[in-house]
């Protein structure tokens, strides 16, 4: 008896959809339209806060020693760092790997390489690569490696100072937030209005069956169930249509965009652009605004 | 079967029912007569939960009415079939549907639906107008396929209001006999009208009502104000 009421619940809620075809397209266009702006706010969100991030970890300090200086010295220096709180990770490389490293990097330029033969003594410094954990002491760390203490070791530190564009991302991101979320907000509020007035219609142009049925002793939900069935696939359709629309954007938009700030990564293996992930969040949301103004409309319009 | 104790209804101002006292048993054919807005429809809303009293008790097999949940008043109007004067049938469903609807808003299976609506409109003399549209059909035919659906979940109690109210003199006798017909098959029937005539050819118990209080009672009754 009760999966029999299941069928016929459902089975209404696609009726009652399809005759009122062009108000149900109408429902459904709008919340599409809410859920591409959603989905348009958070990939720029998470493109920004990803691309933050990895701007975050290419800022490091380069100190170089002067050449010929003896290892344990530098070893000395590198111990003394390592005790700083500020600082995460010291990474040295020594002349020779250096010398190695600059070696295989032109290894197809015989130019180079001829020089690079005919070399007595190994030109290149050791290095110490420096990252600390807070963005905002690495000018404070710069300072001192260039101060008095080790003046007579370190002949050049190297300081790209990336926070100036750091900071402007920041700017972007809260900006994205604070608009994206009154925009999403405005615009849910739309979808909310014209679904609501949506169902209105259907409860007003299913007055006597309504009517009658409660006579004859149909439960509430019986009742209700149509309804929010018929919402169901706004949010169903919506999503399905905003789902359609940013593929090509998840295979051509994304990657080259990912490409250009961190080659090193493939767009489809983050968690951050899980397409399937941004599928069901899209449903979720679409599910809400459905869920929320067909239960306003029935509250108000559906006497049981 | 069925108890109203000091049963007061209002519509802001308005006493659309003082003090009623009554008793229903099973099996009866009860009319009720009054003039319009006497507090007869009234009446019958508080049975079936569609209005709610506010003051007194009305008792259902010992039930309070007024206790049952929004939930379960489903249950109470299946066993309760009520027609009305303007018909209520659905005006895109054939005499079948109108009363196969019924019976689907409550879970039955097509089977059943299938098996029993040809024998609910047999019982009503409308079997040969099964496929026909209510605008296909007269009003006493209508009326007859609205006490068909009423009866689609054998009711305990049938009631009626003004069923009658907008039908012709042969049309008006042929939902009437309905009706005793349906009440000699063991369903309590409450009939509420102001058709004197009709009232007078039944015979049997009349509760008058004035004004929201039930000022005569009558065993074997006629119409009388």
């Amino acid at each position: 008896m009760e999966s029999m009421s299941f069928f016929r619940i459902i089975k209404t809620g696609f009726v009652n959809f399809w005759r009122n075809l062009w108000l149900s397209a109408a429902a459904t266009m709008v919340m599409t339209i809410t859920l591409v702006i959603f989905a348009v706010l958070f990939l720029m969100f998470a493109l920004t806060s990803y691309s933050i991030k990895t701007i975050q970890n290419t800022v490091d300090i380069s100190a170089y020693f002067k050449v010929g200086l003896d290892e344990s010295q530098i070893m000395k220096i590198k111990n003394d760092l390592q005790n700083d709180p500020r600082i995460k990770q010291i990474v040295y490389t020594s002349q020779q790997q250096a010398f190695d490293e600059f070696k295989a990097r032109h290894a197809n330029d015989p130019l180079i390489q001829e020089s690079l033969n005919e070399l007595t003594e190994n030109p290149l410094p050791a290095t110490l690569n420096i990252k600390t954990y807070k963005l905002e002491d690495y000018p404070g760390v710069a300072q001192e490696l260039e101060g008095a203490n080790y003046k007579d070791f370190i002949s050049k530190v190297n300081f790209e100072d990336n926070r100036v564009v750091i900071d402007r991302l920041g700017k972007i991101l809260r900006f994205i937030i604070t608009f994206g979320a009154a925009l999403v907000a405005v615009f849910s509020i739309i979808a909310i209005l014209v679904i609501f007035n949506t169902i209105t219609l259907t409860i007003y142009n299913r007055k006597e069956e309504v009517e009658i049925m409660r006579l004859v002793g149909a439960t509430n939900w019986y009742i209700r169930g149509p309804f929010l069935t018929e919402s169901l696939l706004y949010a169903i359709g919506s999503t399905v249509i905003t789902s359609l629309l940013f593929i090509p954007i998840f295979t051509q938009v994304l990657p080259k965009i990912t490409a250009y700030v961190n080659p090193q990564l493939n767009v489809f293996h983050t968690n951050l652009f899980n397409y399937w992930f941004l599928v069901l969040m899209l449903f979720v949301v679409a599910l809400l605004l459905a869920v929320i103004s067909t239960l306003l409309a029935i509250g108000k319009y559906l006497k049981i | 079967m069925i108890k109203f104790q000091n049963v007061k209804k209002r519509y802001n101002d308005v006493h659309a029912l003082e003090d009623v006292n009554l008793e229903i048993r099973q099996g009866e054919f009860i009319s009720l007569v009054g003039m319009s807005g006497a507090g007869k429809s009234t009446l019958l809303k508080l049975i079936i939960g569609e209005e709610k009293i506010d003051g007194g008790r009305i008792l259902i097999d010992d039930i309070d009415i007024s206790k049952i949940g929004k939930g379960d008043l489903p249950y109470l109007r299946r066993k309760i079939g009520m027609v009305f004067q303007d018909i209520k049938l659905l005006p895109k469903r054939t005499a079948f549907e109108n009363v196969a609807f019924a019976m689907e808003v409550c879970g039955h299976k097509k089977e059943k639906i299938a098996g029993d609506v040809p024998k609910i409109l047999d019982l009503v003399g409308l079997l040969h107008k099964r496929d026909h549209f209510p605008h296909q059909m007269s009003g006493g035919e209508k009326q007859r396929v609205a006490i068909a659906r009423a009866l689609a979940h054998r009711p305990v109690l049938l009631l009626a209001d003004e069923p009658t109210g907008n039908l012709d003199e042969i049309n008006s006798d042929e939902v009437l006999d309905l009706l005793l017909k349906i009440n000699q098959l063991g369903t309590t029937v409450m009939l509420a009208t102001h058709a004197a005539d009709l009232v007078n050819k039944v015979k049997k118990r009349v509760i008058t009502l004035e004004g929201g209080k039930i000022t005569k009672e009558q065993k074997e009754g006629k119409y009388q104000l």
